[in-house]
């Protein structure tokens, strides 16, 4: 089989590559080692009720913002049902320490409102954090489209600057507004005293700016994605892992997977950067980037129950607003393994669809969690677990159902869990080291891996190479598409339909 | 405290292991690019593998991308190994 690009990996960023090359008239083939193809925005079904894993809500949809341009351009935006939230959704913080509880609001203006009658002491605080965060964020090409990309990107991948821990404690004292302001992170996995204000900025700033979901959650994207690419005549072959790129003399070939070879001049990797050394041969990079690959520092993991509630309407209004227990403080990422009270979050993606028959019983509940807790259990990838597995597994997610019956009413401690997702669950599905939820940590501490390699014709791309999250992710995928292709002009093309 | 001479001596040697460098070629005056055929992309590799060998942050770029010889880099690590010490 022959093609002038090949993509691993069916996820967001794969799909976004694929759509521009097809629409600058490449021959495109996306190879996927899952059966289904949408990496993390896939959904699943238990019972009837679908269940979003990676797409929850995003910003950059409202009208002239970029995430809503990218797809125009691409051609899958009207195929989208969009819901924008509405004015009273929000994520509502409640601090254990103190038992305080903050709605923090998807604008500027009602976030702000809100922080000031919770924290009268901080008003000029208040104002400088969010300000810092709008002037950063003109500055980033991807929220002010008129500003080129080069220059951006070459200082985005390195690290350096002022960490948000280190603006936080300069403008504010109050380490209950500490959290709550850092709350962003959970997006992103990057704890406060180690991420950058651009960073930061690029997540903080599209959630002050208005969020949105999709009617039909992450695989009403992934479906558009595939109408537009069938249309362009891309091929999406699953059940398909590359096991090799092959090269003749220093240039790419293609890839091999385990039944065919796919003869390509260009190949874009998707997956976690450290996974790329298994595909090429060993003397083709140099250690010192096979070393860096390798000890990439990534972000933490999730432990998620997936449960059902019979009676959905005893819940209160959890369809906009999202619920988080959070500790005080800058640490809010820290997972004490000891401390008997956890940070956790709940929510119920799947409510927002209209025809929310099935998806209305769905309920998420999310904590932390880290690849240590499961180490024990672990027998190489997608081998039969164990009963003991099964059984903290099982008590785990009671012990947070539980919690959020203590914390947000009873109708909650009658969840049942109908799926779990643990470390081990992340890195079997969708093959983030350890579980990583967002791959690589966008940390000042290290270089994020950048695009292009010493081997001419191997690209990457995915949230490891730019940001995370659904944004980051597409956004990767075109920055991608646009080293090959030639990144202002695509950059400009892109803006033409913001 | 390591000495300068040492510090010599570690460089030399990260380079020769890290990007598979004869021994030979790493004289103070071959330039990283030209005599040594590194590229831009083996700059990053390199700031990385030297951090993490001397336990300390290259943060400025002005000063890692005028490096041009073996020499210059040498230079590099020294002063800011130095500053280091002179901090803590
Ligand atoms: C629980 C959870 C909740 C999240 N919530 C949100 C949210 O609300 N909003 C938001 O914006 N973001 C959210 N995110 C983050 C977002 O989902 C990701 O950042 C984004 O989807 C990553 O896209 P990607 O294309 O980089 O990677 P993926 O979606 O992981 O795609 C990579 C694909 O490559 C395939 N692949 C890898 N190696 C090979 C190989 N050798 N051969 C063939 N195929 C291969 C994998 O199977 C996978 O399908 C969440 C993530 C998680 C895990």
């Amino acid at each position: 089989m022959k093609a002038e690009v090949v993509v691993i990996g069916s996820g967001i960023s794969g799909l976004t590559a694929a759509a521009l090359l097809a629409k600058k008239g490449k021959r495109v083939v996306i190879l996927e080692q899952n059966r289904r193809p949408g990496g993390a925005l896939k959904r699943f079904t238990r019972r009837g009720i679908p269940f979003d894993i990676g797409f929850h809500y995003s910003g950059g949809m409202g009208k002239g913002e970029i995430l809503r341009a990218l797809w125009k351009y691409i051609g899958v935006w009207p195929r989208l049902a969009v819901l924008p939230f509405p004015e009273e959704g929000n994520e509502n913080l409640r601090i254990m320490d103190s038992g305080k509880v903050v709605r923090a609001f998807f604008s500027y203006d009602r976030l702000e409102d809100e922080l000031q009658r919770v924290f009268p002491g901080e008003k000029q605080g208040i104002y400088a954090y969010l300000n810092k965060i709008r002037e950063i964020s003109n500055t980033i090409p991807f929220f002010n489209l008129d500003l080129p990309l080069t220059p951006y990107l070459h200082d985005l991948f390195s690290p350096k600057g002022m960490s948000l821990a280190q603006l936080l404690m300069s403008l504010i004292r109050d380490t209950d507004l500490h959290a709550v302001l850092s709350t962003p992170v959970f997006l992103y996995g990057v704890p406060p005293r180690e991420v950058n204000l651009t960073i930061h900025a690029s997540v903080a700033h599209p959630l002050y700016s208005g969020v949105y979901a999709i009617d039909g959650g992450g695989q009403a994207i992934v479906d558009a994605f595939l109408a537009t690419l069938a249309e362009a005549g891309v091929d999406i072959l699953t059940g398909q892992k590359v096991e090799s790129v092959l090269i003749r003399g220093n240039q790419v070939a293609g890839v091999k997977t385990s039944e065919k070879e796919i003869y390509a001049s260009h190949v874009i990797y998707t997956g976690h950067p450290t996974s790329l050394l298994d595909l090429v041969p060993g003397e083709i990079f140099r250690k010192a980037f096979c070393n860096r690959m390798r000890n990439l520092i990534n972000t933490d993991s999730m432990f998620i129950v997936f449960g059902a509630i019979d009676d959905p309407d005893t819940l209160g209004d959890l369809t906009w607003i999202n619920y988080y227990n959070i500790r005080t403080g800058l640490d809010i990422m820290d997972l004490d393994l000891r401390h008997p009270e956890k940070s956790i979050m709940i929510n119920a993606p799947g409510r927002r669809d209209s025809d929310s028959t099935g998806a209305s019983g769905g309920v998420l509940l999310i904590r932390m969690s880290v690849w240590d807790e499961v180490a024990r259990f672990d027998q190489g990838v997608r081998e039969k677990r164990s009963a003991a597995y099964r059984k903290w597994k099982a008590e785990s997610a009671d012990k947070m159902i539980e919690q959020a019956g203590r914390l947000w009413g009873d109708a909650y401690s009658r969840i049942e869990p109908l799926a779990i997702g643990t470390p081990l669950t992340f890195r079997d599905k969708l093959g983030l080291p350890m579980g990583a939820t967002y791959g690589v940590r966008h940390s000042m501490n290290q270089f994020s891996p950048g695009v292009r390699t010493r081997l001419p014709g191997l690209w990457l791309s995915g949230q490891g190479t730019l940001m995370a999250g659904i944004m980051g992710a597409s956004l990767a995928g075109m920055v991608t598409v646009g080293e090959i292709e030639g990144l202002e002009p695509l950059w400009y093309e892109v803006r033409q339909c913001r | 405290m390591i000495s300068d001479e040492q510090v010599y001596q570690q460089v030399t040697q990260i380079m020769a292991e890290e990007f598979e460098l004869e021994p030979e070629s790493l004289q103070p005056d071959a330039t990283l690019y030209e005599d040594l055929g590194l590229d831009s992309l083996d700059a990053v590799d390199m700031v990385v593998a030297l951090e993490k060998a001397f336990g300390m942050k290259m943060t400025d770029e002005e000063a890692v991308r005028s490096v041009r010889t073996l020499a210059d880099l040498f230079d590099l690590v020294c002063r800011l190994k130095n500053r280091q010490v002179t901090k803590e």
